[in-house]
């Protein structure tokens, strides 16, 4: 009895979730943490989808920033401890701290 | 160079005996003048230079060093240390007014030059002092903790010292 009145709502179910993945559209833009501790980007590089999210978070007791390369495309506020800053990426990028240009990261959009 | 060779001769007994030569109070204020030192020599440069990338690392020495004091000073207040003045910090000060002095008398691109170079010898022999002095004598875990996290901020501004000096030896 028990059964019977069970396995019509898990065949529906069942066939919810084919729906759901037969017709998924394209994967879910995903957000990206990249942590500013010890005077580094971690993880420095990163290799991410076209519409990711990424969200610098500087952990160190000095402020930082994170700047496009070439200083044209792209720049963060001044990140003083404990900000953080959120932007979507949709172009493979090379960028730096213009406050320690020793630090340097890397994001591949593929 | 002095300032490194008197770090060395400090810090040489102080690691073959068991007794610390500085106390946690010591320590502390030797770590907040060292940084003070860094923000004074800063703010010359950013009277006599004229050169951008001096003046962008000037102006990240003084924001860095100056969060490092308010650490400091936040953690010696939370616990209740008295930062002590001692011969180490006076020696450090000493050697400091020297370098001011040396540096007033110059100007345009020997300023640059020189005060590049001076950073340059200066972070190195802070990152010395604070890992072979400073570390070994505190004994409180969260100062220890505080002069360790310290050091890669000072590594980044020695290869940003050290970048600057070759931008200016190659003009
Ligand atoms: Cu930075």
């Amino acid at each position: 009895m028990k059964t019977l009145k069970l396995l019509p709502v898990d065949l529906s179910l069942l066939g919810l979730m084919l729906l759901c993945t037969t017709f998924a559209p394209l994967p879910k833009p995903k957000v990206h943490t990249i942590e500013i501790s010890q005077m580094q980007f971690k993880p420095a590089a990163l290799v991410v989808s076209a519409g990711d999210t990424l969200v610098f978070v500087n952990k160190d007791m000095v402020s930082h920033n994170a700047t496009e390369q070439s200083g044209t495309s792209w720049k963060s506020p001044t990140l003083a401890s404990g900000d953080s800053w959120r932007m979507a990426i949709t172009k493979s990028a090379a960028y730096y701290c213009t406050f320690h240009p020793t630090m340097k990261g890397e994001v591949k959009v593929e | 160079m002095g300032i490194l060779l008197y770090f060395a001769l400090l810090a040489a007994p102080a690691t073959a005996q068991e007794s610390p030569k500085l106390s946690d109070a010591e320590v502390a204020s030797v770590a907040v003048i060292a940084n003070q030192i860094d923000i004074d020599q800063a703010r010359l440069a950013q009277e006599r230079s004229e050169n951008e990338a001096v003046l962008q690392f000037a102006q990240t020495m003084i924001n860095d060093h100056e969060a490092v004091i308010k650490q400091a000073t936040d953690l010696v207040q939370k616990l209740g240390v008295t930062p002590q003045e001692n011969a180490v910090g006076k020696q450090l000060q000493a050697n400091a007014a020297k370098t001011a002095k040396m540096l007033q008398t110059k100007s345009g691109a020997a300023f640059d030059k020189a005060y590049v170079d001076n950073e340059v010898a200066y972070h190195q022999a802070v990152i010395s002092a604070v890992k072979d002095l400073l570390i070994p004598e505190s004994e409180n875990e969260e100062l220890r903790g505080l002069l360790e996290s310290i050091v890669p901020a000072l590594q980044a501004h020695l290869e940003h010292a050290q970048m600057l000096q070759n931008q200016l030896n190659e003009k």
